[in-house]
């Protein structure tokens, strides 16, 4: 239809912080301030996923947020883009390899943009949301899965139910972290 | 005004709205020394809207976004068309009661939160919608738009009533301090959460729609001085967003009481003063 060009125009953000230590999330609350005027390109701070186009995840990705990672990936509609944002949603930074964290969301969800720096600085922020917003052109809407998901999301099913994919995930770490 | 302008004013009404959504987003952002987006940004949200991957929660709560958005158009086409104030004021409300039937026809929390808080709004803000018409009634003689917008101006005689109306078009428009039943952030646009791609557009272009809708009882206060409506609009409008970006959220409850309290008040101080001098 022609509208794929309009994406890149006003792309709303969700922000989601899975066990970041604040820091990142400061200049992404700095990258939309008046100084940097992110709302100039039409980007929105939502904060709902239904209604979002880039994931902005900050944070190590602890076992406490894995389930809540996947649902908000889930729940948002296609096209979509994901954006790590800081060394430990990279690699897992400082914190890879510690008893509680998976190194980077990137084994749980695929990752569009990778930001790098401890913090990312708002440059940074917004030079990678830039990038992620060619990739959104591109993207069909197609169904795109987490990479670890026991729930059922098939597209040739008439209805599609896109809650409680995650309760399965945790199953014998959870218990042992008890 | 011809029949055709009429019928263009009706059918047009969310497109040139938007503008007014879109200048509404540039002006606070020069209030705060941005440069804002462009003027046609709601357009470009609806195409993008357009674009995603329909969402549905259900069937109920899809059609109740429907019914909101198109009662508030025939309530735009009733203004035009210069019907009673009263039935207008009725028929708003019919738009909300649905607009709360689809927040509470879904699971989510937030969602029943914001058709509460959407529901204490409409306490503290009919009543005084009432009164503003009752105001009216009391100068003008009568409570049909069409015959106001004929009647020399008595604007000073409203002086009041248009203070009251200043009062309670943030809550009807959701802006700042009287936010809390939308409370983006909070509990995340309340009512709203649970509609995603293009059913949300209809509750996004609905928005524009409310904005007609309580600007017009600005326009309305001015009777037959046309030019000096349309300046009393932009005033307002000014005045609205300067209120919005310099002032806080407040409770839902403190909301209720500031409403009620002024509200019935400045409306009781024109209808006594309208009584005294006839």
């Amino acid at each position: 239809m022609g509208l794929e060009k309009y994406r890149k125009k006003s792309p709303w953000i969700l922000h989601y912080n899975c066990g970041s230590c604040n820091g990142c999330d400061i200049e992404i609350l700095a990258a939309m301030s008046p100084k940097y005027d992110l709302e100039r390109f039409g980007i929105l701070n939502n904060g709902n996923p239904k209604q979002s186009d880039i994931f902005l995840v900050t944070g190590p990705l602890t076992y406490r947020s894995r389930e809540r990672l996947i649902e908000l990936y889930t729940a948002m509609p296609e096209p979509k883009v994901v954006v790590a944002v800081g060394s430990c949603t990279c690699t897992g930074g400082v914190f890879s390899d510690m008893y509680n964290v998976e190194n980077g969301i990137d084994s749980y969800i695929p990752v569009d943009v990778y930001i790098p720096g401890c913090a990312a600085s708002p440059e940074l922020i917004i030079d990678g949301v830039v990038k992620g917003l060619e990739i959104l052109e591109k993207k069909t809407k197609e169904i795109e899965k987490p990479k670890k998901l026991l729930g059922k999301l098939d597209e040739k099913e008439e209805t599609i139910n896109r809650t409680r994919f995650a309760g399965n995930i945790l199953g014998k770490d959870d218990e042992t972290s008890n | 005004m011809s029949n055709i302008a009429i019928f263009l004013l009706i059918v047009l009404a969310p497109i040139y709205a938007a503008f007014f959504e879109g200048a509404q987003r540039v002006l606070k952002a020069k209030m705060q020394r941005r440069i804002g987006p462009p003027l046609m940004q709601p357009f470009y949200d609806m195409y993008k809207l357009m674009d995603k991957r329909a969402l549905m929660v259900n069937k109920t709560h899809t059609l109740f976004a429907l019914f909101y958005f198109f009662t508030l158009w025939i309530l735009i086409a009733f203004i035009f068309l210069g019907f009673n104030l009263l039935y207008i004021i009725f028929l708003h409300l019919l738009a909300s009661i649905i607009l709360i039937l689809a927040g509470f026809s879904v699971k989510s929390i937030f969602s029943h939160i914001g058709s509460n808080r959407k529901l204490l709004a409409i306490v503290a803000y009919e009543p005084i919608l009432l009164l503003i018409s009752v105001g009216i009634y009391m100068v003008y003689g009568t409570f049909e738009i069409s015959v106001i917008l004929n009647t020399p101006s008595q604007f000073l005689s409203l002086i009041f009533v248009y203070f009251a109306i200043i009062l309670i078009i943030p809550a009807i428009t959701k802006l700042s301090p009287f936010d809390a039943p939308k409370a983006h952030q909070e509990i995340v646009g309340g009512i709203e959460i649970e509609y995603g791609a293009i059913f949300y557009e209809f509750l996004y272009a609905a928005k524009f729609l409310e904005m007609i809708f309580a600007y017009s009882f600005i326009y309305i206060l001015a009777g037959d001085n046309h030019i000096f409506g349309t300046f009393l609009v932009l005033f307002s409008f000014l005045l609205v967003n300067l209120i919005d970006n310099s002032t806080a959220r407040i409770q839902i409850s403190h909301m209720v009481k500031v409403i009620l309290v002024l509200g019935i008040v400045l409306c009781s101080i024109n209808i006594l003063g309208s009584l005294l001098w006839a």
